[in-house]
């Protein structure tokens, strides 16, 4: 094999006969086709090379040009235009979904790009979200033309129809913002105003001036009140209602019980104002459900998810005439014409054609299928070799894929229920610290009236809850930004505190354990003339023009040899002549033409065997396997060491899950498990009190993903199941389940021992300030101090490795 | 001190201003993105002129 030279463009590696360069800045850098040849002499010529400079090393292969760079023409029709797009006189405006961008730079890249294009005003995108949002004018411009842009660039664009989910999204983050503002200019303004409350209580003050402030604070804090803290509010009633009343209803409590004491000590000229303390337990709650709802937004929204899996668009056969229309319009009765390499647009039969189907994706299951007239297919899965036409039965979401996506949906839904530890700690101290303050205040009111104001003061500020509200944020947006370095990202706080109590680990097969695409295991050479290399020579050049997957593990292999007069015949082989020889490639039959006899049943065989024959007869066999990840074995071994008990399970036959079990000492193996079954799996083990985290990658795994109590997807995982999984890993490696494991962990105990901190605190502090030792000044001093030692504490987690 | 009576509700006057010029930004959508605007900001210092361009 050659030396690992990567593609300069995608990064992935050259292939051994490929030979192609491009100039870039002055240099020659080498690429692995020329689709990527084609994309790196765009950005050049288009004066944008400081993309490679910027950019973050990709994913091997997520910027690799699609080999088909698809025919948008069809996109600049008026009828597809009013589907994907809203007018407003001569703007029209549409959202696109950019598959295949992974940084800032390519954010950059496309905006670059578009911004010499005529006729665009503005281009919106978010490499959070992978959305752009184009306004331009159409009668310049038509959409096909800035879909052909992006695909020119390497991206794989997808229109969004304008009524997809993004709206209430960004209502909900634009909600969250302002009431984020709102509490935080008014818990400025009220901690100012409450400055000087407590420097006159040292002073002296004017009994009008105090009046007064005491009023100013109540015109502040009644918007922060009613405005910022109303999704608490609405959050209990919703848990009183449904009789389940959740952490909402101790802080409504505390909030609501504070103002209205406070309301009331202003009406009456009573004692002490807590206006302060309620702002700033607004605020620091509010900055916590923002950061998480950041977080939640992070992943990739159902609808896109669902909607990625399928081809923008499709050949409809209408009799004689044939036309292209988008995937949305298609109704169930029509016939759909599939290309070799297009996937599915819709659920139905084939009624013309046969072909193997890689429904990996789908079912788990590694070897594609072989389907002819009458077979099913579902939307999603891969047409790989033949051309095939399907009669539609069912579009959108009454697919498979569509059923799939509503399970997840529901057993999201359905997981167990979980409070997490702050809140439930915080609101009560909460409650505690506001009787504790009322009971002082009472008994100081009787034993020296003078006195009770003061004290009352210095109780309430000592336990400002300011400490236990920061101890789990802090802690947690520390560890996401490192999590973030070490190439996780964290889009569900909760999965941080599910994690950490993990006791078993539950793994998808195909795609996740394993790499997911095939690889030449074993080769065995059954004619003495030839030796290994000869044989796999010969392979790779006969499978250069195949698109199925066994042909991926050949062309790997490196050739000097080229191939003539090649024939594909679906489902069993290809043939062609290299130096005057003919050969075969394919299945045992292909190759010796005479039903040749197959060992046993399918069942036995784990790998997938695939000869190779000359006229002389058969020449070579190899295995074909999908490969264990290289760190399996060691990322299995350190979840064991960490006492979390490991599970496999699979929609793969039983033969090959078995094995991988067994090789890896994974002693529960399930195999053929529809998504129903998996979700199963989980739903038994969490009643056995079991905290359980999956990890997978297909569309399959998506319910079990939004079941487990956690769950991580690789990068490379189906879109749908990245949306149901609380992390993403980015790389291609399993390794960092375990460092997503142990910063858990870490993450954790910084939280308790932050949580710790403030109880202390707080059990010395209370005495001392209700006995009248501790005076205002002293006790704002010791609650700043226990909030800055919580946060220090938190940003421990920042040098996590 | 008189003058308090007078500045803070100057202050609080003021405070709704910028209440309610923060709701125009993010109603307008300038908080939708939070971060291509940091990156972009250090990438796009030699972007030729549109007219420039090769077409």
């Amino acid at each position: 094999m050659a030396a690992a030279e990567q593609c300069f463009h995608c990064a992935l590696p050259i292939p051994a006969n490929c030979d192609i360069r491009v100039e870039i800045g002055g240099t020659q850098q080498p690429v692995c086709c020329p689709g990527c040849k084609a994309v790196a002499e765009l950005i050049r010529d288009s004066g944008l090379e400081r993309y490679y400079d910027s950019r973050e090393t990709p994913d091997p292969g997520a910027v690799r040009p699609p080999e088909d760079a698809g025919e948008w023409q069809v996109f600049d029709r008026d009828d597809m235009l009013a589907a994907f797009s809203t007018r407003q006189g001569d703007r029209a405006e549409a959202s696109i979904y950019v598959g295949g961008m992974y940084c800032a730079a390519c954010s950059w890249l496309i905006d670059s790009t578009l911004s010499t294009m005529t006729g665009i005003a503005s281009a919106d995108i978010s490499p959070v979200t992978h959305r752009l949002r184009v306004t331009w004018n159409p009668a310049a411009t038509g959409l096909g033309g800035i879909l052909a842009a992006l695909a020119n660039l390497g991206y794989r664009p997808q229109p969004l129809a304008p009524d997809s989910t993004e709206r209430p999204e960004r209502g909900e983050q634009r909600a969250a913002l302002k009431r984020l503002l709102v509490a935080s200019l008014g818990m400025m303004q009220v901690m100012m105003f409450a400055v000087a409350l407590y420097s006159g209580e040292f002073q002296g003050i004017d009994a009008k001036m105090e009046r007064f402030l005491r009023l100013v604070s109540f015109i502040v804090t009644t918007p922060v009140v009613f405005y910022s803290a109303r999704p608490f509010f609405a959050g209990a009633i919703r848990g009183i209602r449904a009789r389940k009343p959740g952490m909402d209803l101790p802080v409504s409590i505390a909030i609501g019980s504070a103002y209205v004491a406070s309301v009331y000590a202003t009406y009456t000229n009573g004692p002490a104002v807590w206006y302060d303390s309620v702002t700033m337990f607004v605020f620091f709650l509010t900055v916590a459900r923002y950061l998480e709802m950041r977080a939640r937004h992070r992943s990739i929204d159902r609808s896109t998810a669902l909607s990625s899996l399928l081809p923008n668009t499709a050949t409809r056969i209408d009799g004689d005439a044939r036309q292209l229309v988008a995937v949305s319009q298609l109704v169930a009765g029509d016939r759909v014409r599939v290309r070799a390499g297009e996937s599915f647009p819709a659920d139905g039969a084939i009624i013309d054609g046969v072909s193997s189907v890689d429904e990996s994706l789908l079912t788990g299951e590694s070897a594609p299928r072989q389907k002819s007239i009458g077979d099913t297919v579902v939307a999603g899965s891969i047409n790989l070799d033949g051309v095939v036409d399907m009669h539609v039965e069912k579009t959108g979401v009454d697919t498979t894929l569509g059923m799939i996506g509503r399970l997840s949906e529901r057993a999201r839904y359905a997981r167990p229920t979980f409070v997490n530890l702050a809140d439930r700690i915080a609101s009560y101290i909460v409650v505690a610290i506001l009787v504790i303050a009322a009971v002082v205040a009472t008994t100081w009111y009787v034993i020296d009236a003078d006195r009770a104001f003061v004290i009352t003061l210095s109780v309430l500020v000592v336990t400002c809850p300011c400490a236990l509200a920061l101890a789990t944020p802090a802690a947690f947006a520390a560890a996401g930004s490192r999590l973030a370095d070490l190439h996780l990202l964290v889009t569900n706080g909760n999965a941080i505190e599910m994690l950490s109590k993990a006791t078993h680990v539950v793994f998808d097969k195909t795609g996740t354990l394993t790499r997911g695409a095939p690889e030449v295991v074993r080769t065995t050479v059954q004619d003495e003339h030839f030796i290994e290399a000869d044989c796999l020579q010969i392979a790779a050049a006969l499978e250069v023009a195949s698109t199925h997957p066994i042909a991926r593990a050949f062309v790997k292999h490196e050739t000097a040899l080229r191939a003539s007069d090649l024939v594909v015949t679906v489902g069993a082989g290809v043939e062609g002549v290299i130096d005057g020889r003919r050969w075969k490639l394919g299945s045992a039959d292909f190759v010796t033409e005479m039903p040749a006899p197959m060992p046993t049943g399918e069942s036995d065989v784990a790998t997938t065997q695939v000869f190779l024959g000359s006229e002389r007869g058969v020449v070579g066999a190899f295995e074909i396997d999908d490969a264990l990840r290289d760190d399996a074995h060691n990322t299995l071994k350190l979840i064991e060491k960490m006492g979390i008990s490991t599970s496999l399970v699979s929609g793969d036959s039983e033969a090959p899950v078995n094995r991988i079990a067994t090789t890896l000492g994974i002693g529960d193996a399930r195999s053929g498990c529809s998504p129903d079954d998996k979700l199963a799996t989980i739903r038994t083990l969490q009643k056995a009190g079991e905290v359980v985290v999956m990890v997978g990658d297909g569309i399959n795994d998506a319910p079990v993903l939004a079941g487990a109590d956690a769950s991580i997807a690789p990068s490379h995982a189906a879109s749908l199941a990245q949306s149901s999984a609380d992390i993403l890993m980015l790389g291609n490696l399993l390794q960092p389940i375990v460092t997503a494991l142990r910063a858990a962990r870490q993450t954790m105990r910084v939280v308790r021992q932050n949580l710790g901190w403030a109880i202390v605190y707080n059990i010395v502090a209370v005495p001392l300030a209700a006995t009248g030792f501790v005076p205002p000044w002293l006790a704002a001093i010791g609650m700043s101090a226990s909030s800055l030692i919580v946060v220090l504490n938190a940003l421990r987690l920042s040098r996590f490795e | 001190m008189n003058i308090l009576y007078l500045l803070i509700p100057l202050a609080l006057l003021l405070l709704g201003g910028a209440v309610w010029a923060f709701f125009w930004a993010v109603g307008s959508g300038q908080f939708d993105d939070m971060d291509t605007p940091a990156v972009r900001v250090i990438m796009d210092d030699d972007k030729r002129p549109p007219d420039d361009g090769v077409e």
